[in-house]
């Protein structure tokens, strides 16, 4: 039962650890209460340290932290109603999986039976109940990860803030204890901040993305915008998925423009997102993997495709329900082709084949 | 003394062994070195085990083999004969000192190992001053210690001036263990303890030491062993009742009979006794912990 | 918006207050009972002497030029470092080798970590009975010399075997190689077993993989080792004094002697001496070594 509001505002927050460089660059961003909100980055980019500062382990350089409204900075993190679930989960080995649930209340001074009795109540929620009273060694990564989750929520904290939760499983697991996640959060109905570095991981669980570099947050927004309306190269090449295409502005004719790689070709596409481009303007733009429709050369475009990219085929490479085909169609530069499997066999390529990358003209979009 | 069982940077050594050692027979190294090895054994314990046997030698006996029979007798004279020393004295007062250093030895040792866990101004003064105690000929220091208390006019003692100049020596070892048992301590069980809302007292007593254990009670052991073991800075400073070392000293110089070897092998016992504690004790809370924190799991 | 976080400008002068408040109780031993001595003795070899014990406070080099001018000092000097030089390879050599069958060639870990233990329980007992129980075995009519003569090996008892320079060594190599074979197997332990096996598919040999890797890496066990070693051997004196049957000297013998005639300003000054060297070389092997890191780690 929750009685505080767990919304987060980070405003102006900035950390720096030596004086001379910030970790932490500037960070304004707000989370609405009881949403799930994922930090995504490369390691350095601040993540984690926005998260422990949110949890008071680490304290702002400068910039403010408000959760529910009130001002954290300088609380102790008992004192914030947010509770942390440790990379190494940090189970205290010389405690049963009970006692280390309890051990919250313990400190704050309940009585031994009531706390027991709470904590196997917590223990059922996250189906632990079989393993009370098992030494934390005893127990598989999926479970300690459970009762890591259980321990924390049972201070029925406002927030929940996860260091790289499923980083420390396999790829099975992962997938497993993400809807884990999902579930806890959404019958706590508290806020979540999760920190990963994988994207995938991010899109799956968060109604909240936050891409990050060096410190500065690049684009905050829902799952699908951040998915497919990257906002810049970075963003885009970070959640994958996309080309990215750099080029010169050589045309601006009405609904579209089109644009001169580095490369050979030409491409059209739509101006609506970037109306105020004039020719001679340096811009990017992506178009996304799944998009690309490859075709044999001398063929026909098929209705609405504008652009056409000669392209060597580089590597293929089999994904089960898609064919990834690397192409040459960008110097020095990654240019992808997810193709349906079933498309791709009914007349496979192969490695050296020249074909023809093409997709519908508005399906591409200028970035920042 | 780190564990030798896992690498946590290359899993475990019996990698390298592999390579080094392969499964399929041996190489003609491993025999020379077993042989080695085995020597090196024997001459640790040989000499030792003469004496535990010469203790037993007949009163008609002499300070070396053969043994002319087999007798309690040196045992009795060690403790009733006046000539032989004062034994019994020595090694009451010297349990007692020990008891003392292992105590304060396990407290200070642990205290300075969380405070050396992160750096701060002037924490190289004590960790050199710490190194130094650990150098410096333990004689040289009864001598300051002596004449320091002689010129405050304060008498030496075995339970005062001794127990001061004993620690200098333990403590450097204690620290010594700690900094080895905090490296295995995760940071992150004090940071989630006080996340959960335990004060800074109460991560420490209800995670920190119990997690810890292990390593203090070598601690403790170091303490006890180095104490009750030890000789050159007591010599000075332990006024004019004897440890039981001190009274070993002046029997190897003036005492012609087995009883000395009798004394030596009542004190390895002593020794033994708390070893065999120790490592049980530590054992035991191991098993009970079912081996090392979780780490990278793979499976569910 | 302002910043409000003025905790953080504290911070830096809270964690050094936290880390003086968990050093305190030991500063607060070491420096009554291992700063202030020595600075007492570095005084005392200042003073003058009565002769009786007494010591009259000045200022006086006169027991420095009586030091350094004696050619008794040069001797015992010599002494002591033969010792420790032969001490320090001896050690070091078995200490080595021990380690590296322990680490390497036992394939059981627990029989490793049992055989390892049994080298260190001697350390528990009692050093000076474990010194004098040498004495059944190298005497005249030890068990030594009884079996060589048994064997027909030689026909008359040795008597280097006891009361020489060949005893103090076998004596102090008993006692202190454990002190070289624990860092060394540390070292050895905490080798990343996948460097090893990168060498093996490159082809070298297993002396290879000891001179080129096992070696290097051990460096600062031995290092660390070897400051043990030396600074106990440097500081002894009763075992040279028992084992050479006083047929021998040691720096720190000849100061037991002149503590006990009194003659504290001439032994205050030996020992400021004797310090200043072992504190010269106990530096010169720290530089090779960040100790720091290696027993922190």
């Amino acid at each position: 039962m929750k009685i505080e509001r767990g919304d987060i505002e980070l405003a102006g927050v900035c950390k720096s650890f030596d004086g001379a460089a910030n970790v932490v660059d500037g960070v304004n961003l707000r989370i609405a209460d009881g949403a799930y909100c994922c930090f995504l980055g490369p390691s350095g980019c601040g993540k984690t340290t926005i998260l422990r500062m949110i949890a008071g382990h680490e304290d702002p350089t400068a910039g403010e932290i408000l959760i529910g409204g009130q001002n954290v900075v300088g609380l102790a993190p008992a004192a914030r109603r947010t509770a942390m679930m440790f990379q190494s989960y940090a189970l205290f080995p010389h405690l049963s999986v009970r006692e280390n649930v309890a051990f919250a209340l313990r400190v704050r001074g309940m009585s031994k039976a009531e706390r027991l009795r709470a904590a196997d109540a917590m223990l059922e929620k996250v189906r632990l109940t079989q393993f009370a009273d098992r030494l934390p060694a005893q127990l598989s990564g999926g479970q300690q990860q459970r009762v890591a989750l259980a321990r924390a929520a049972i201070t029925e904290p406002r927030v929940l803030l996860l260091d790289e939760p499923l980083s420390a499983l396999d790829e099975q697991l992962r997938v497993q204890m993400r809807q884990e996640l999902r579930r806890m959060q959404r019958e706590l109905g508290i806020t979540f901040i999760h920190v990963t570095h994988t994207q995938l991981e991010a899109i799956a669980l968060a109604d909240l993305v936050v891409v990050m570099e060096q410190g500065r947050i690049k684009q905050a927004g829902p799952a699908r915008e951040v998915y497919a309306e990257p906002y810049d190269r970075y963003v885009a090449e970070f959640l994958g998925g996309q080309n990215v295409l750099s080029g010169r502005v050589e045309k601006v004719n009405g609904a579209s423009f089109v644009l001169a790689p580095p490369a050979q070709g030409r491409i059209e596409v739509p101006l609506c997102a970037r109306p105020s481009l004039s020719v001679g303007d340096r811009v990017d733009i992506a178009v996304r993997r799944d998009d690309v429709e490859l075709i044999r050369p001398g063929r026909e475009l098929p209705p609405g495709h504008a652009s056409a990219l000669p392209s060597r085929v580089l590597a293929i490479e089999y994904q089960g329900y898609f064919v990834k085909v690397m192409l040459d169609t960008v110097p020095d530069d990654h240019f992808v082709a997810y193709v349906p499997e079933r498309v791709f066999f009914a007349d496979p390529f192969n490695v050296g084949d020249m074909v023809l990358a093409t997709w519908v003209a508005d399906r591409a979009r200028p970035l920042a | 003394m780190s564990g030798a069982t896992s690498d946590p940077r290359g899993g475990s050594i019996a990698g390298a062994q592999r390579a080094i050692a392969p499964r399929s027979g041996r190489p003609w190294t491993f025999y020379v070195l077993a042989t080695l090895f085995a020597l090196y054994v024997l001459a640790l314990y040989g000499p030792m085990i003469c004496i535990y046997i010469l203790s037993f030698q007949d009163v008609r006996g002499g300070l070396v083999f053969p043994m002319k029979g087999h007798s309690l007798h040196w045992f009795v004279d060690l403790f009733t004969q006046v000539r032989t020393g004062d034994v019994k004295g020595s090694f009451d007062r010297s349990i007692k000192l020990a008891i003392l250093v292992t105590i304060l030895t396990v407290v200070i040792s642990f205290l300075a190992g969380l405070g050396f866990r992160r750096r701060f101004a002037g924490d190289g003064v004590v960790f050199y001053m710490m190194i130094g105690s650990l150098v410096a000929p333990g004689l040289v220091l009864g001598l300051g210690t002596g004449l320091l208390f002689q010129a405050l006019g304060i008498a030496t003692s075995w339970y005062g001036s001794a127990l001061g100049a004993q620690l200098s020596w333990t403590l450097p070892f204690g620290v010594l263990v700690m900094f080895a048992v905090m490296s295995r301590f995760d940071d992150a069980w004090e940071e989630a303890a006080r996340d959960l809302g335990a004060s800074r007292w109460q991560a420490i007593w209800l995670v920190i030491i119990p997690v810890l254990a292990p390593g203090l009670v070598a601690v403790a052991l170091f303490g006890f062993t180095l104490s009750y073991d030890e000789f050159a800075r007591s010599l000075q400073t332990a006024g004019s009742l004897n440890t039981l070392p001190l009274e070993i000293w002046s029997m190897t110089l003036n005492v012609t009979s087995p009883s000395l070897y009798a004394l030596g092998t009542v004190t390895t016992i002593v020794s033994f006794i708390i070893i065999g504690a120790s490592l049980g004790t530590i054992v035991m809370i191991q098993k009970r912990r079912g081996g090392h924190s979780p780490s990278s799991e793979r499976s569910a | 918006m302002a910043g409000t976080a003025t905790q953080t400008i504290d911070r830096p002068a809270r964690a050094n207050l936290t880390g003086w408040l968990y050093v305190m109780p030991l500063a607060v031993v070491l420096v009554p009972f291992f700063v202030a001595p020595i600075l007492v003795v570095l005084a005392a070899s200042f003073f003058s002497t009565d002769g009786f014990g007494g010591l009259t406070p000045g200022f006086t080099l006169s027991n420095y030029a009586e030091i350094l001018r004696s050619g008794l000092t040069l001797n015992l000097y010599l002494s002591t470092i033969k010792f420790t030089l032969l001490t320090l390879i001896f050690t070091l050599v078995i200490g080595f080798f021990v380690a590296y069958f322990l680490v390497f060639h036992v394939r059981n870990q627990l029989l490793a970590i049992g055989l390892f233990l049994l080298c260190t329980v001697p350390f528990w007992t009692s050093n000076i009975i474990r010194m004098i129980s040498w004495i059944p075995l190298l005497g005249k009519e030890g068990l030594i010399n009884d079996a060589l003569l048994a064997t027909g090996l030689i026909h008359q008892p040795l008597e280097v075997l006891l009361f020489s320079d060949l005893a103090v060594v076998i004596a102090y190599v008993h006692q202190l190689t454990i002190f070289m074979i624990v860092p060394i197997f540390n070292a050895m332990a905490r080798i990343d077993k996948k460097l090893i096996e990168a060498a093996v598919d490159a082809g070298a040999s297993r002396l290879d993989i000891m001179r080129l890797i096992v070696v290097p890496m051990a460096k600062n066990g031995i290092a660390l080792g070897s400051i043990f070693v030396m600074s106990i051997v440097m500081g002894d004196f009763f075992v040279v004094k028992v084992m050479s049957g006083g047929g021998s000297a040691s720096v720190v013998g000849a100061f037991y002697e002149d503590v006990g005639v009194l003659q504290y300003p001439t032994a205050a000054a030996s020992a400021v001496l004797l310090t200043l060297i072992l504190l010269a070389l106990v530096s010169l092997i720290l530089r090779t070594v960040d100790i720091r890191r290696e027993i922190t780690q």
